[in-house]
């Protein structure tokens, strides 16, 4: 299908992951796709897919790639599993860093120059509920979350911009975090109890849901944000089933 | 090739504003399409199939067994429900009766338990057969947050917007995902009926100037078209969404994500 036809987007985080999966999905739509990442250009990224290497926390970096386009998907993220009291101030810049500042330097670059267009950041359910012992991260996405409602607002209706909040997605991260657990098996088993549809989301769930936001079905969809998690966090955490 | 081919939908509200426009965007993706209603005002037919149509009241719990049973003669399962029927009394609590109280939530609420309790043995042939069975329930921006003059509606909302949740935690190991879509301003008949009603229409203003008022609070400068919601409730529908559930999806050009109030 071709629903991204003569668009020109630009997805940060692309090496991988959920920003992998939506670059993947933007050129299967038609879409011609410029991302990026810290390091040198994946071997295994589609010839046609442009890549920078850039580190979006620099500005000035990110002036240097600022180019018009119709799609900016805000996905490079990092995440450190501390509590407050353990992050230390290279948590700080780690976090903070890329999910907040480099957000905001990419937004406030890209949005001069498109005439009219898409921003879709990557939120978290963590910006609305806690995860235990990744206090950074959970406080950069309820950030993402509160620029994406002020840039709709303020950037309408040239711009539209929300937020996809994945739940469990299956990547790096993920594994990272049952990484933490006492029985990491164990900790996936009762996970995947804890989704009503029974499963953990793959990258391309969440890509189905950028490219509906990037098309121009969503012309009435600004300002929100969009979960999508299985259903997890519609169910109350205490989940008396599992005991 | 459309992205519901080989599907069988039913669209409750199936000739009103919204519900309209979901039947035809559905045709147009290759379901079957059942559209229910009190009565079937106007043409079924659209330039992409005709949907046929099935009389039903959402209060009526042996019209809303009739109506599935009709279904699974004609169809033998329900991929897709859609509980777009609903009703808005444009009043505060003060002015409303209990009549209409009771009748905005047996429409609303009532209306959309029944034919979700009696669509589930449809909806498990459905989910059985590999792919997820989708319900779509209509809450609102206005079960958020509040409109002058809307009690009753708003708290129906809000009452959707919760058994979506439960739904969603009940029945998802089933194979059935459930969200609701949560509109802002849309220009149905509701809308036309908001214009004139008690909340606006006493200020004397031309319904153009109430309508550009309402396009100026929006960051999209706009308020939708069915055809807006539609979209998203086609998306929602699809296989596209099989990891979506339990979700309360606003679409509303913005409105909400603002502080600012309606200045009518």
């Amino acid at each position: 299908m071709t629903r991204l036809a003569g668009k020109h987007a630009f997805v940060t985080g692309g090496r991988q992951g959920i920003g992998r999966g939506i670059v993947v999905a933007f050129v299967s739509e038609g879409a011609a796709v410029t991302t990026c990442g810290r390091g040198p250009r994946p071997d295994d990224l589609p010839e046609t897919v442009a890549w920078h290497t850039l580190d979006v926390t620099d500005a000035a970096a990110v002036a240097q790639v600022v180019q018009p386009m119709d799609i900016l998907v805000n996905n490079a993220g990092v995440q450190v599993e501390k509590t407050v009291a353990e992050s230390t101030d290279a948590d700080w810049e780690a976090v903070i860093g890329p999910n907040c500042r480099g957000v905001f330097n990419m937004c406030r670059a890209f949005i001069p120059v498109m005439k009219r267009g898409s921003i879709i950041n990557i939120g978290s359910i963590s910006g609305q509920v806690a995860d235990p012992s990744m206090a950074l991260y959970n406080a950069s996405k309820a950030f993402v979350h509160g620029l994406t409602r002020s840039i709709a607002v303020d950037h309408g209706p040239r711009i539209r911009c929300n937020a996809i909040c994945p739940g469990w997605i299956n990547t790096g991260m993920l594994e990272a975090g049952f990484d933490l657990a006492k029985d990491p098996g164990a900790a996936r088993n009762d996970a995947i109890a804890r989704h009503p549809v029974g499963r953990f989301g793959e990258p391309e769930d969440i890509a189905a849901m950028a490219i509906w936001l990037a098309s121009d079905e969503a012309a009435f969809a600004s300002g929100q944000l969009f979960t999508l998690d299985g259903g997890m966090t519609a169910a109350s955490p205490l989940n008396p089933g599992l005991f | 090739m459309g992205t519901l081919e080989g599907k069988v939908a039913l669209v409750t509200g199936g000739r009103g504003g919204i519900g309209r426009a979901i039947c035809d965007r559905f045709l147009r993706e290759g379901a079957t399409v059942f559209a229910a209603d009190l009565s079937a005002a106007g043409s079924l037919s659209s330039p992409d199939g005709e949907s046929r149509f099935v009389q039903l009241d959402v209060t009526s719990e042996p019209s809303v067994q009739a109506a599935m049973a009709h279904v699974g003669d004609e169809a033998g399962q329900l991929d897709i429900l859609v509980n777009a029927a609903g009703i808005e009394i444009e009043k505060t609590i003060e002015e409303t009766s209990l009549e209409e109280w009771n009748h905005s939530f047996a429409v609303n609420v009532t209306g959309t338990f029944l034919t979700s309790k009696h669509s589930l043995p449809l909806m498990r042939k459905a989910a059985s057969a590999g792919a997820s069975a989708s319900i779509i329930n209509f809450g609102s921006y206005d079960g958020f947050i509040a409109d002058p003059g809307l009690a009753a509606y708003c708290a129906t909302k809000g009452a959707v917007h919760a058994l979506t949740r439960a739904m969603a935690c009940d029945h998802g190991p089933e194979g059935i995902r459930v969200n609701a879509i949560c509109p802002g301003y849309v220009d149905t008949p509701m809308m036309q009926s908001f214009f004139s009603g008690d909340a606006v229409g006493g200020t004397g203003k031309s319904e153009e100037t109430l309508r550009q008022a309402m396009r100026d609070v929006h960051p999209m400068r706009t308020y939708g078209t069915p055809d807006d919601i539609a979209n998203l409730v086609n998306w929602l529908a699809s296989d596209e969404a099989r990891y979506a559930s339990g979700q309360l999806w606003v679409i509303d050009g913005g409105l909400s994500a603002q502080v600012q109030q309606m200045r009518l």
